[in-house]
């Protein structure tokens, strides 16, 4: 395993065909010669794509000579989970958050200072001091 | 509420070490600076129901510095710790930050904050720009959102049920 692990894994999810071969693979064990029929890709190059998913910790291969089947690692697919997951969470929910706390500043700010508000306040407070004098 | 205003947070790579996040807000720009520069503010929105933030401490200056600390429910702190590099309210913003939490630091990575004002509605876009393409993925993939999800939702759920 690389130092940092979670970097080798974002780097291999980088690339589409390694994504289409997880979401392949999430669908159950096969061998490189099934993997590679959808992809319109030689052995070769896929088993390229394979090392890399391997090197991630995303997969596992088999050590049966010839069918050397593939499989998701679920380990490793469990850190990235967290990982993505935690960031996109935590910034929607800040920034829902975020709405209702701008949406309290806006009626604070408005109730404070707006010059069109503040004038016809001052213009009734005025009214009444002229009716109450 | 406007109709106009699109609260999807959209995630993009600008380049290999770089991707920003981009996120519209119903309200002016100086109010949406303020909610992200002020302790008092911060306070209230940054985090996630998981995370407390029990520290908020923000020099809001070029060369002060910030420390906000997230603790997780199961009492692991992420500290995320950062120099101003740029304030210009309401403008933009600039920061150089460290991320870290145990067995974890980061190395610094530049975050640049405009707002863009459009008739009441902000444009919040964070670019992070990290040193290598390695730091980057590290933080967030290229095509998360379209890319990986849907490939990844199944994973997930078949992770789940491994685990």
């Amino acid at each position: 395993m690389p130092p940092d692990p979670l970097s080798s894994t974002f780097a291999a999810l980088a690339d589409p065909t390694r994504r289409a071969i997880l979401a392949r693979l999430a669908l159950g064990e096969t061998s490189v010669m099934e993997l590679a029929k959808p992809f319109d890709m030689s052995l070769p190059a896929i088993s390229k794509h394979l090392k890399v998913l391997e090197h991630a910790g995303l997969i596992s291969r088999g050590r049966e000579a010839q069918w050397r089947p593939c499989r998701i690692a679920p380990a490793s697919f469990k850190e990235v989970d967290g990982w993505l997951g935690n960031f996109r969470r935590f910034w929607d929910e800040s920034f829902n958050r975020l709405d209702g706390l701008l949406e309290e500043m806006k009626a604070e700010e408005a109730a404070k200072a707006p010059p069109r508000t503040r004038k016809v306040r001052v213009t009734k407070e005025k009214q009444r001091g002229r009716t109450r004098g | 509420m406007d109709a106009r205003v699109d609260k999807t947070l959209r995630i993009t790579t600008p380049s290999d070490v770089e991707f920003a996040m981009t996120r519209q807000f119903d309200a002016p720009r100086h109010l949406v600076f303020d909610a992200m520069t002020k302790p008092e503010y911060l306070v209230r929105w940054l985090g996630c129901d998981a995370m407390a933030m029990p520290v908020c401490e923000v020099d809001l200056r070029v060369g002060g510095r910030y420390r906000y600390v997230f603790r997780s429910s199961d009492g692991i702190e992420h500290v995320l710790t950062g120099t101003f590099r740029e304030v210009a309210r309401p403008d933009r913003i600039a920061f150089g930050e460290t991320f870290s939490m145990p067995g974890f630091a980061s190395d610094e990575y530049l975050v640049t904050s405009t707002f863009v004002e459009e008739a009441g509605t902000t444009t919040l876009t964070t670019t992070i720009r990290h040193p290598t393409k390695e730091a980057r993925d590290g933080h967030l993939n290229s095509g998360i959102e379209k890319g990986v999800e849907p490939a990844y939702d199944r994973l997930a759920k078949i992770v789940a049920g491994m685990a």
